[in-house]
């Protein structure tokens, strides 16, 4: 599918398959500040209104962990083992703060080493997270919005008004609608966009300033609907799991014919569901009640697995996939237990799952191969 | 009409040509650093046993393997996992559960009734379970994969070795062999906790009966003896060298490749 590339998606391509890009670049040029942050539940709202771009962390162009194995312990997954090991390599320095949120330990350990390390990151803050679903919960995770919200304006000046909250969730909104559409043109027989490419569509969405990404979004709406339908595939696969910034498994799955029409992940279908509730009111109330109730949270949280089921469940029917392929990051109990509940789960809905544990960086191509091809040969149609 | 079959796998290259419903099995063929080199070996064994001159004598030929994408003179490749469940289906059709322990991975299929692929599991980048551990291990207790192999009996007063990990596991023999512990004694317990480890996998996979042997270790009637007690299943003997199941499958599926392309036509 990489011939007739939209001009839109070698830029996506190009941004995702670095960290920083020229369009980061420019914002600070113009006196901008940057702020990066770890995990999805941490609301991009907050900081727009507070004036800032938030670059959403991951360890692209990583080749290993040698800096940070100093600082984890073994048990920690490899995802914020190679974000903190380019940080130590100087690819993070162009932040000007960042925020680490509590979602699961190891994500959380990232805030305790880049406070030990030598990285002079000017600010940085915890954002603490609920573990479990609810209302009392989203109660509390609105008083540490408010908590950050206050760091953010002592730090880099300007007070985050309730107008500018509702306007940053106005424009986050419409990016999610505009992913959205994009994902529904997948629901084709022929999807004018491949698995891979939608990982970079969706991994620059959370590395460029949201009105430029908007405008884009609508350019490659409307280059796909021209795009020449590619052949139909012998399976139509989903990917569920952490992270999802890096297309290694889409690849895998697309060299061997088949292709990724939807997924369940961190920086893909989780990001743009649906959006925040409009309702007037206070806004971070509405920010916390999106994130912690009613958007299927990371599997770290508890009390929210039927959300994430019966999302997952839907979304596999909405798009007629053939299976869906659970990937796990090495050491994430977090997902090994879901995908220990989900197993029964989808048998009992019909559709078939293979769970593979990997690494955040792809290694044993070949045995993964083996098993996604024996897996494709199963459900093909 | 001819149809061939090759599985290159990590340690061995294997072939079967399918001569009508006629099956002939290859030479296992010890791989080389090159797999086409290794592919061409095995597939000529196997044109050889079948009186076949030329490699263009055959009309479909399926790869799998680890190295199924580096046969230059195959039609299409297909995963090792899909083969060997097509090749033990075809030979006994009662066949619910395949475990195959080759040279460098292990894998559980389990079958439906039609010989279709219910659910597999493969062991995650680790030599415990494989040909690989007994490599290392009779390295160590220097008697040979052979040595290993011939000591079928159980003994009653097996050594417990608890490390999965080759590297452990290898640190830990040589404490039993220090400690004069009796060769028997310690093989028994490396073959009780290579069953251990793969009955585990196969019942992630789900067990039924009957369950089959495939890949190099079924030679190691100590290994198929203790995996039988895991289970609590007797495990059941293929009819052909187990070792070919992949390429056999292989073989089968160019044959239906060939029938359903025909068809088309």
């Amino acid at each position: 599918m990489a011939e007739n590339q939209p001009l839109v998606l070698e830029k996506f391509s190009r941004i995702a398959g670095s960290l920083a890009n020229p369009s980061v670049a420019a914002f600070k040029g113009q006196g901008g500040k940057v702020v990066g942050y770890f995990c999805a539940f941490i609301p991009e709202e907050l900081f727009i209104a507070a004036g800032l771009l938030p670059f959403r962390m991951r360890g692209t162009g990583s080749e290993n962990t040698e800096r940070a194995d100093e600082y984890f312990t073994s048990w920690n997954c490899s995802f914020p083992r190679h974000c903190f090991n380019q940080a130590l390599l100087g690819k993070f320095d162009f932040l000007d703060g960042l925020v680490v949120g509590s979602g699961c330990d190891a994500m959380r350990y990232i805030y305790d080493n880049w406070k030990q390390s030598p990285l002079k990151t000017p600010f940085l803050h915890l954002l603490n997270s609920p573990h479990v679903s609810g209302k009392a919960m989203a109660g509390y995770y609105k008083d540490e919005l408010a908590r950050l919200k206050s760091a953010l304006e002592g730090r880099f000046g300007g007070k985050v008004t309730d107008q500018k909250l509702w306007d940053a969730i106005t424009l986050c909104n419409e990016t999610r609608a505009l992913q959205q559409s994009i994902y529904d043109l997948r629901k084709s027989p022929t999807p004018p966009i491949s698995g891979s490419e939608m990982v970079a569509v969706m991994v620059a969405g959370a590395s460029l300033p949201k009105e430029e990404y908007n405008a884009d979004l609508k350019a490659l709406l409307a280059e796909l609907k021209q795009r020449p339908a590619a052949g139909k595939y012998p399976a139509r696969l989903m990917l569920v799991g952490s992270c999802g910034d890096d297309a290694s498994m889409c690849g895998i799955v697309e060299e061997l014919g088949a292709v990724v029409v939807t997924d369940h992940t961190c920086f893909g279908g989780r990001m743009k569901y649906k959006g925040v509730a409009q309702t007037g009111g206070d806004p971070l109330e509405a920010i916390a009640n999106y994130q912690i109730i009613e958007r299927p949270f990371c599997a770290k949280m508890g009390g929210a697995h039927a959300l994430r089921a019966g999302a997952i469940i839907a979304a596999a029917r909405d798009f007629k996939v053939d299976g869906i392929i659970g990937q796990r990051l090495g050491c994430c109990d977090a997902w090994g237990g879901e995908f220990f509940m989900l197993r029964d789960e989808l048998k009992d809905a019909g559709i078939p799952l293979l769970v593979i544990e990997k690494e955040y960086i792809s290694d044993s191509e070949g045995q993964l191969a083996t098993r996604v091809q024996a897996f494709i040969e199963t459900v093909r149609r | 009409m001819t149809f061939g079959g090759i599985d290159l796998g990590s340690t061995t290259g294997k072939a079967v040509v399918i001569i009508d419903d006629k099956i002939i099995l290859g030479d296992i063929v010890m791989a080389t650093p090159k797999p086409a080199v290794t592919a061409r070996m095995a597939m000529d064994a196997a044109l050889k046993n079948a009186g076949i001159a030329s490699l263009q004598s055959l009309d479909y030929i399926v790869s799998t393997g680890y190295g199924r994408l580096k046969v230059e003179f195959a039609n299409e490749n297909i995963s090792e996992i899909s083969c060997h469940a097509k090749g033990a289906f075809h030979l006994m059709p009662s066949v619910r559960t395949i475990i195959d322990i080759g040279g460098q991975d292990c894998k559980a299929i389990a079958l439906n009734d039609k010989g279709g692929t219910l659910g597999f599991e493969m062991n995650e980048r680790c030599a415990a379970g494989t040909g690989r551990f007994f490599q290392v291990m009779a390295k160590v207790l220097g008697c040979g994969l052979e040595g290993i192999g011939a000591a079928a009996n159980i003994s009653p007063t097996a050594a417990n070795i608890s490390n999965q990990c080759s590297v452990f596991a290898e640190s830990e023999i040589i404490t039993l062999v220090n400690n004069d512990v009796p060769l028997p004694d310690v093989i028994t317990g490396i073959n009780k906790s290579v069953a251990s480890r793969v009955s585990s996998l196969a019942r992630r996979a789900g067990v039924a009966e009957d369950v089959v042997i495939s890949g190099g270790c079924y030679n190691n009637e100590g290994l198929i003896s203790a995996l039988g007690q895991c289970l609590g299943v007797e495990i059941m003997k293929l009819p052909l060298n187990p070792q070919f199941m992949g390429a056999l499958g292989a073989a089968v599926f160019a044959k239906e490749k060939a029938a359903a392309k025909t068809a088309a036509k």
